[in-house]
């Protein structure tokens, strides 16, 4: 091979060599290998000496204009391996400066779940007080006075004959009052039982209920509904268990049970070892309901179905104790941030 | 309410498991919680003979018993009064694991080597009676294991009822459902009863002073009955319901009210008092000791059977101690009643006893349930204590209460439940259910007395749905009702809200909504609160009257725990009661607070947090909401510092206050450091917020900055400053801004030094530098004449 082929091939497998480097140690061991004093150019240039004076010029220019070449080459590459410190002091690793991002509650964070999947099903939200009245409470709701079913829901009274919401049903009750069918509305809201504080039960909790009222609406309306929230809610794949129960404003009323999500159904502590958890309750509302609103119960039907929100939290999340979400703790707050 | 799975396969024929009987049961609404075998506690449980028995040296409670196995004699410390040489008990031996998580072991006591356990019914997870131990028959085999003996091999099923299933509350009710869900009929026992020739009413006569309270009374005599422990079928039934047995006479009429749902009382007739029952009203203050030894005084609440002079019994709740059985009771008054509901729902708050009487009677007893109620238990008198039956049943059932006849249209049905199910199933489902069906396109449908809860055809639309089981029922993806969602610019109000400021860094609590009357009192002397009349404790007897009482408990919660640097925001409610002509009244309040430092990090600049962090974050909110004129004007309010408090208004609307928590109120909640809050009503603000915006043209010609530096009195506001410059400078001054502020060395004291920079700008054209100059001398002359200010050189 001519010395000027020679010097070519080098340049070529140099730049080969060169592509393929991949860190800024290898490619300074090439670089030697190739440019360095005892390195391969070098060695293939020493056949120089041996050349006519005419062409060892021609060859040496040409030889010289390569090892530049390789140079620059090099110099490039090493451009690729550069730590940043070598170009400016920006650390990446060090925080972001600026403001940080408050915590949105838990709570607050869940109510927004339930409802953003209910609006998609075209619900629209209906709130009220809650410092209730007797009648929107429970005998609006067909609770009758003096009955067991009201020995369900421990309540608080306030002076002045009213009392503290047990559940955002009343909204119901003065929302059927106040309009006319169809309605498809959510309740969110905070609602309080009279019970000791424990970590499994507070004063106060919160509640979605939801109802719809309109010709013709039956079971399997309600049903295809809330199988539709759940999955949306707690994820696809888990079965659904609809069992009967009694509330006096629905009737059927039906409990729901999930597969637990967390065992998948073989049972686990937070289920119990049943393998399900209890999340809501709803039912067809019952006729009384709708005639004390002013509504013809033959002519329509509705149903009614209430969620939970700390409930589903604890479950979804493992909370553990129901307090924490009313004191507030920052270093809990921050954790849902 | 337990029963036992034994005696639901005896009702019913059914050869379910425990676990199936359960899961089917909970599927059609008596949801079964709960299994447990009997037989849990009785693994290396013996019956042993009790051969001799020593004292203990230095222990006079406890004794050495030496006990026969049959195949070993073993010493065994026992500490039961009822012991005795000669009887047959059930021990535990070593290995073996009691109720109470009892473990059997070889065991050192007062020096005596204990090697087992004579136990109690407690002990054997039977029932709650410690008193002694369970003395077994004469005859028991030595050496048998406990379950066998007893032929015990058995299932106690919990169920979780629902207040409107009264029929439930038994095992012949229960049957039912079950029966019904395999098409089957329960077999009730049968009674076989021979009466003497003796009439009762000879002997008694009942009278009802209210039959609305008490519809109706039977009474039979049963005499000559010998008292004795029951025999230990009854026992064993009893257990499994967790129900104490005592003797065959009481266990009889707990054992028939666990069969069929109706509660029976036993008077002891000797000691009855006279001859006739009279169900009464108690008066007011009249004085009843009930059987478990304590005296109540009533009042007019209370349905009292009487024997015509004293009260003998509080009707469904609790006999009286006077005429309790005994053990040498002979003669026996026995009663089947029917109580109202309501009557006895008072009785029992008022007596504050609930017993498993009063509970199935508060929720609805079968007035026709109680010819067989009366007949099965004097027939289980007759066979099992050797009674005597008298004839005649003395009934006092002045208006007889007839079953419902309901009208039913099973399309009706079916469109309720957006199902397919015939009108022969239907018809099938009702009569499983020992309902009478006639009719053929409409059904008419008679419900028994024992379904109080069946009123309507909706009620019967629920057994349809209860027996087929709701996955008869499909899920319909035709999404139904209203296609459009209104959405109410409040719920967007409080939820842009929210993201705001979280933006801003704040992080969001939730509080419950109760307070402290007492420390809201210190807040807001003056502020009316809403008074929970039967709060759970004296620090939550109140519906908070301001945010800012949360946020105090709050942020002394979390000092407590060491997060020193908070800053936190809840939007939520304040609660107030009725003024003059007002209802109670909610107001929708947002509360800001800070205390501590901004974060550490590697920039340093670490400062408190400040009054300007939280109006930074208000004036995110204004920014957003577009909030016009949002001032704060200085107001002493009475929960703030009065340096540094202000009123709040927007659109000269008061909407709120801020400034600094003072120190004496800050420590009654833990609190040390400084505190600073800010509260706002959001009624008022929603209805100035979201002003629609008109678009300017993009600037075309170029601004012309300016600078200037002023001293003024410190008392001059940034405010006033601004608003002098732009009076001035009128439309050409496109901004004002404050960009330096000063006091200090080289700045007279009691001033500031204050730098603005003012960018001039046209719409019609280049301003000249003439034209610029012009209005600047325009706004140092009003700066120093409105404000006396000093313009100082560049
Ligand atoms: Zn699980």
């Amino acid at each position: 091979m001519s010395l000027p082929d020679e010097v070519a091939r080098l340049k070529r497998e140099a730049l080969e060599r060169i592509g393929k480097t991949d860190s800024l140690a290898s490619l300074k061991e090439l670089q030697v290998l190739y440019l360095g004093r005892k390195g391969l150019l070098t060695a293939v240039l020493k056949g120089l000496k041996d050349l006519p004076v005419d062409e060892r010029r021609h060859v040496g220019g040409q030889a010289n204009q390569c090892r530049r070449q390789l140079e620059e080459e090099f110099k490039q590459a090493a451009g690729r391996f550069a730590s940043p410190a070598s170009h400016t002091l920006i650390d990446p690793t060090l925080p972001g400066t600026g403001q940080r991002l408050g915590a949105a509650h838990i709570v607050s964070q869940t109510i927004d779940e339930i409802c953003r999947i209910f609006y998609g099903m075209g619900f629209e939200i209906a709130r009220g007080p809650d410092v209730e009245t007797d009648y929107y409470n429970f005998e609006a709701l067909n609770f009758p006075p003096d009955h067991p079913a009201r020995d369900m829901q421990d309540t608080f009274f306030v002076e002045g004959g009213r009392l503290l919401r047990t559940h955002t049903t009343p909204v119901q009750s003065r929302e059927l009052e106040k309009r006319k069918p169809p309605m498809k509305i959510i309740t969110p809201g905070k609602c309080f039982r009279n019970e000791a504080i424990s970590t499994r039960a507070h004063v106060s909790f919160h509640q979605v209920d939801g109802f719809l009222v309109d010709e013709d609406v039956s079971m399997a309306d309600m049903k295809g509904a809330l199988v539709a929230f759940c999955k949306a809610f707690f994820g696809e794949g888990l079965k659904l268990k609809f069992r009967p129960s009694y509330f006096p404003f629905t009737e059927p009323s039906a409990e729901v049970d999930i597969q637990c999500f967390l065992c998948r159904g073989k049972g686990c502590r937070v289920c119990q070892h049943t393998g399900w958890l209890e999340i809501l309750g709803c039912g067809m509302i019952d006729p009384a309901v709708l005639e004390k609103a002013g509504h013809d119960p033959e002519k329509y039907t509705g149903y009614a179905f209430g969620v939970g929100v700390e409930r589903p939290a604890m479950l979804k999340y493992r909370i553990d104790d129901i307090r924490l979400f009313f004191n507030n703790d920052v270093r809990f707050l921050r954790q849902f941030i | 309410m337990k029963i036992s799975y034994n005696w639901l396969r005896e009702l019913t024929g059914l050869d379910w498991s425990p676990e199936e009987m359960g899961d089917r049961l909970t599927l059609c609404g008596t949801a079964c919680e709960h299994i447990e075998s009997t037989a849990r506690y009785m693994d290396r449980v013996l019956v042993a003979e009790v051969s001799e028995l020593h004292p203990v040296p230095g222990a006079d409670k406890i004794q050495r018993a030496v006990v026969d196995t049959g195949s070993e004699r073993l010493d065994v410390i026992c500490g039961a009064p009822n012991v005795a040489v000669g009887q047959k008990v059930p021990l535990a031996t070593i290995g073996a694991t009691l109720a109470g998580d009892i473990k059997i072991t070889k065991a050192k006591i007062r020096g005596v080597v204990s090697y087992g356990m004579i136990c109690s019914e407690r002990e054997l997870g039977l029932s709650d009676d410690h008193s002694g131990i369970l003395v077994l028959d004469p005859d028991a085999p030595a050496g048998k294991s406990l379950v066998e003996y007893l032929d015990f091999d058995d299932y106690m099923l919990t169920f979780e009822l629902t207040p409107n299933r009264p029929d439930s509350m038994s095992a012949i009710g229960i049957a039912r459902d079950l029966a019904a869900l395999a098409s089957l009929k329960v077999t009730r026992p049968t009674v076989d009863l021979s009466e003497s020739a003796e009439s009762a009413s000879d002997f008694i006569s009942v009278s009802i002073d209210d039959p609305l309270a008490c519809p109706r009374y039977a009474a039979r005599v049963i005499r000559n009955v010998k008292v004795a422990p029951s025999p230990w079928w009854i026992r064993k039934k009893l257990w499994t319901a967790g129900i104490r047995p005592i003797s065959n006479v009481v266990d009889i009429t707990n054992l028939v009210m666990l069969e069929c749902g109706h509660p029976l009382h036993a008077f002891d007739l000797d000691r009855f008092g006279s001859d006739r029952v009279v169900v009464r009203r108690a008066r007011d203050k009249e004085k009843f000791v009930t059987l478990d030894g304590s005296e109540h005084e009533l009042t007019e609440n209370v349905l009292l059977i009487t024997n015509g002079i004293t009260g003998v019994a509080a009707a469904g709740v609790m006999g009286g101690m006077d005429s309790e059985v005994e053990d040498n009771t002979t003669n026996v008054l026995l009663e089947a009643a029917f109580f109202d509901a309501s009557i006895i729902r008072k009785s029992r708050k008022e007596l504050g006893i609930v017993s498993e009487s009063s509970s199935r009677f508060e929720k609805g007893a079968d007035p026709n349930g109680i010819e067989y109620a009366i007949d099965r238990a004097a027939d289980l008198f007759c066979r099992v204590c050797g009674g005597e039956v008298l004839s005649t049943v003395v009934d006092c059932y002045p208006g007889r209460i007839e079953p419902k006849t309901i009208d039913f249209r099973p399309r009706r049905c079916n469109t309720v439940l957006g199902t397919d199910i015939s009108t022969d199933r239907m018809r099938r489902i009702f009569t499983d259910l020992e309902f009478g069906v006639g009719g053929s396109e409409t059904l008419e449908v008679t419900v028994p007395t024992f379904r109080p809860d069946i009123e309507r055809e909706i009620d019967l639309i629920e057994e349809v749905v209860r027996i087929e089981g709701f996955d008869s029922v499909e899920d319909s993806v035709v999404n139904i009702g209203a296609l459009f969602t209104p959405t109410h610019y409040e719920d967007h109000f409080n939820s842009e809200m929210r993201h705001v400021l979280l933006g801003t860094g704040f992080d969001e609590m939730v509080g419950h909504g109760l307070a402290d009357s007492r420390f809201a009192s210190l807040l807001n002397p003056d502020l009316p609160q809403v008074r929970i009349t039967n709060p759970v404790s004296e620090e939550l007897n109140i519906m908070r009257n301001s945010l800012v009482h949360t946020a105090l408990g709050v942020i002394g919660h979390n000092l407590a725990h060491r997060n020193m640097d908070l800053r936190l925001f809840e939007i939520g409610k304040a609660y107030f009661p009725p003024a003059d002509t007002s209802d109670f009244h909610e107001e929708e309040r947002v509360v800001l607070a800070v205390t501590g430092s901004t974060p550490r990090g590697w920039r340093g600049n670490v400062r408190p947090l400040d009054f300007y962090d939280l109006t930074g974050a208000l004036e995110c909110l204004v920014d957003h909401f577009r909030w016009p004129q949002f001032k704060f004007t200085p107001r002493r309010i009475s929960f703030l510092d009065e340096s540094l408090s202000f009123r709040i208004t927007a659109g000269n609307q008061p909407v709120g206050w801020v400034g600094r928590i003072p120190g004496n109120l800050a420590r009654k909640t833990d609190i040390k450091q400084s505190v600073l809050v800010a509260e706002l009503v959001l009624a008022p603000l929603i209805a100035v917020s979201g002003s629609l915006v008109q678009f300017r043209p993009l600037p075309v010609y170029p601004a012309a900055p300016r600078d200037l530096a002023i001293v003024v009195d410190q008392r001059v506001s940034a405010g006033e400053i601004v608003e002098c410059v732009r009076q001035a400078a009128g439309d050409l001054a496109e901004s004002v801004n404050i960009f330096d502020l000063y006091a200090g060395e080289q700045i007279e004291k009691g001033k500031k030094s204050v730098a603005i920079s003012i960018s001039y700008r046209s719409p019609s054209g280049s301003l000249s530098g003439d034209a610029v100059d012009e209005k600047q001398r325009l706004v140092t002359g009003s700066l120093k004449q409105m404000l006396l200010a000093e313009i100082r050189d560049k």
